[in-house]
């Protein structure tokens, strides 16, 4: 049965209509998807929020894309009167991403910028009050890069609690103890400590 | 004024110090980690700790007991040392659920710790993720036997070790602009 989005499609004619370079397209039933030059992003949402009525900042969400050398914000904007949800991405440079503020549209995007600068390292120009949010006195890259080695910074900074580090399956030990064999069934889930 | 006892008589003090001081627990009402919802169940009319003389205190120079509640992340960390060393004699604290044990399901998290008696001093710990009122209460149980034997020994490990355990602090807490508390 074919699905019937007419909402959605005169958003995107509009959208497209105004922004010749967005590419625009419908994923499923009340989203919109849009990726967007990097500049564009102040006056996209400014016409979504006061032309077309998405008046309801969801959330920022950040990507990080090693292998592209990019890093990628999604604004996720929401209306209340049909209930569409226009997702905005824009792709930042990895080694220094740095993006206007959006502080002026909603104030309460202030908590979530701060976030994206703690965890990814995304600095918001104008922003004003990038100081510690969660971590305190970070060293370093920030921790939801992915090329932050979280294992071997916790086993480097905090102590470990000795006969942690060999992992030992307890049905191994437990089999090995009374020497009777592990069934078939439960085999499945030892396979990593069996090897 | 300084009072001297016999050998005797000093142990009878003793006992009756440790009998007083066993049957009132006041714990500060401080939460970290998602342990401390299993504290009001504990705390209210089904399990009833007050039975055992254990009750809530608002500030931590009125409380003896300092219950970790779960995980620590280093901003925490910092607030619990403060909290630890404003309390006063005698003070106890008890680790709560596997995160304060050995780190539990935060093993690798990038800002919680592991250990927690690598930075204050543990007399007794709870283990369970989350432990039940129950647990606690036979927890709560075992730190009043603790007393009664006069094992209860952390406040005093602290201020004999303070060097080791501040090297310890400091090796995570960059930025220590914190008060010294002369006990």
């Amino acid at each position: 049965m074919e699905v019937k989005l007419q909402v959605e499609n005169e958003i995107l004619d509009k959208i497209k209509h105004t922004f010749h370079s967005a590419e625009v397209s419908i994923p499923r039933k009340q989203r919109v998807e849009v990726k967007l030059r990097n500049d564009l992003i102040h006056p996209f949402l400014a016409y979504l929020k006061d032309t077309l009525g998405f008046k309801h900042l969801s959330h920022i969400s950040t990507v990080d894309w090693l292998e592209e050398n990019e890093i990628e914000l999604v604004y996720i904007v929401m209306n209340y009167d049909n209930l569409v949800e226009v997702i905005a991405k824009i792709r930042l440079d990895r080694e220094k991403p740095e993006i206007p503020t959006l502080r002026e549209f909603w104030p309460q995007i202030e908590t979530y910028e701060r976030e994206i600068h703690e965890m990814y390292g995304v600095n918001f120009l104008g922003h004003g009050n990038l100081t510690d949010f969660i971590l305190e006195d970070w060293e370093g890259i920030p921790p939801m890069r992915r090329d932050f080695d979280t294992v071997k910074y916790a086993k480097e900074t905090y102590f470990n609690r000795p006969g942690r580090e060999d992992a030992q399956d307890v049905r191994t030990t437990i089999t090995k103890k009374s020497g009777e064999e592990i069934p078939e069934l439960a085999k499945v889930y030892s396979v990593r400590h069996l090897e | 004024m300084e009072v001297s006892y016999d050998k005797e008589s000093r142990k009878i003090v003793q006992a009756i110090e440790r009998f007083a001081r066993k049957h009132s627990l006041w714990v500060l009402a401080y939460g970290t980690g998602c342990g401390a919802i299993e504290v009001p169940p504990t705390m209210t009319s089904r399990y009833d700790a007050e039975r055992f003389g254990i009750r809530g205190a608002a500030t931590p120079r009125q409380a003896d007991v300092l219950l970790i509640t779960g995980y620590l992340s280093v901003k925490t960390l910092k607030r619990v040392i403060r909290t630890y060393e404003q309390m006063q004699d005698p003070k106890y604290v008890i680790g709560f659920g596997s995160c304060t044990i050995n780190g539990g399901m935060y093993w690798d998290s990038y800002n919680t710790i592991k250990l927690l008696d690598m930075y204050i001093p543990v007399d007794v710990y709870i283990n369970g993720c989350m432990p039940r009122p129950e647990a606690v209460i036979s927890g709560f149980i075992e730190l009043q036997k603790v007393i009664a034997e006069g094992k209860a020994e952390g406040a005093r490990k602290y201020k004999e070790n303070l060097d080791w355990y501040r090297a310890n602090q400091q090796k995570i807490i960059h930025n220590w602009n914190m008060p010294d508390y002369n006990w």
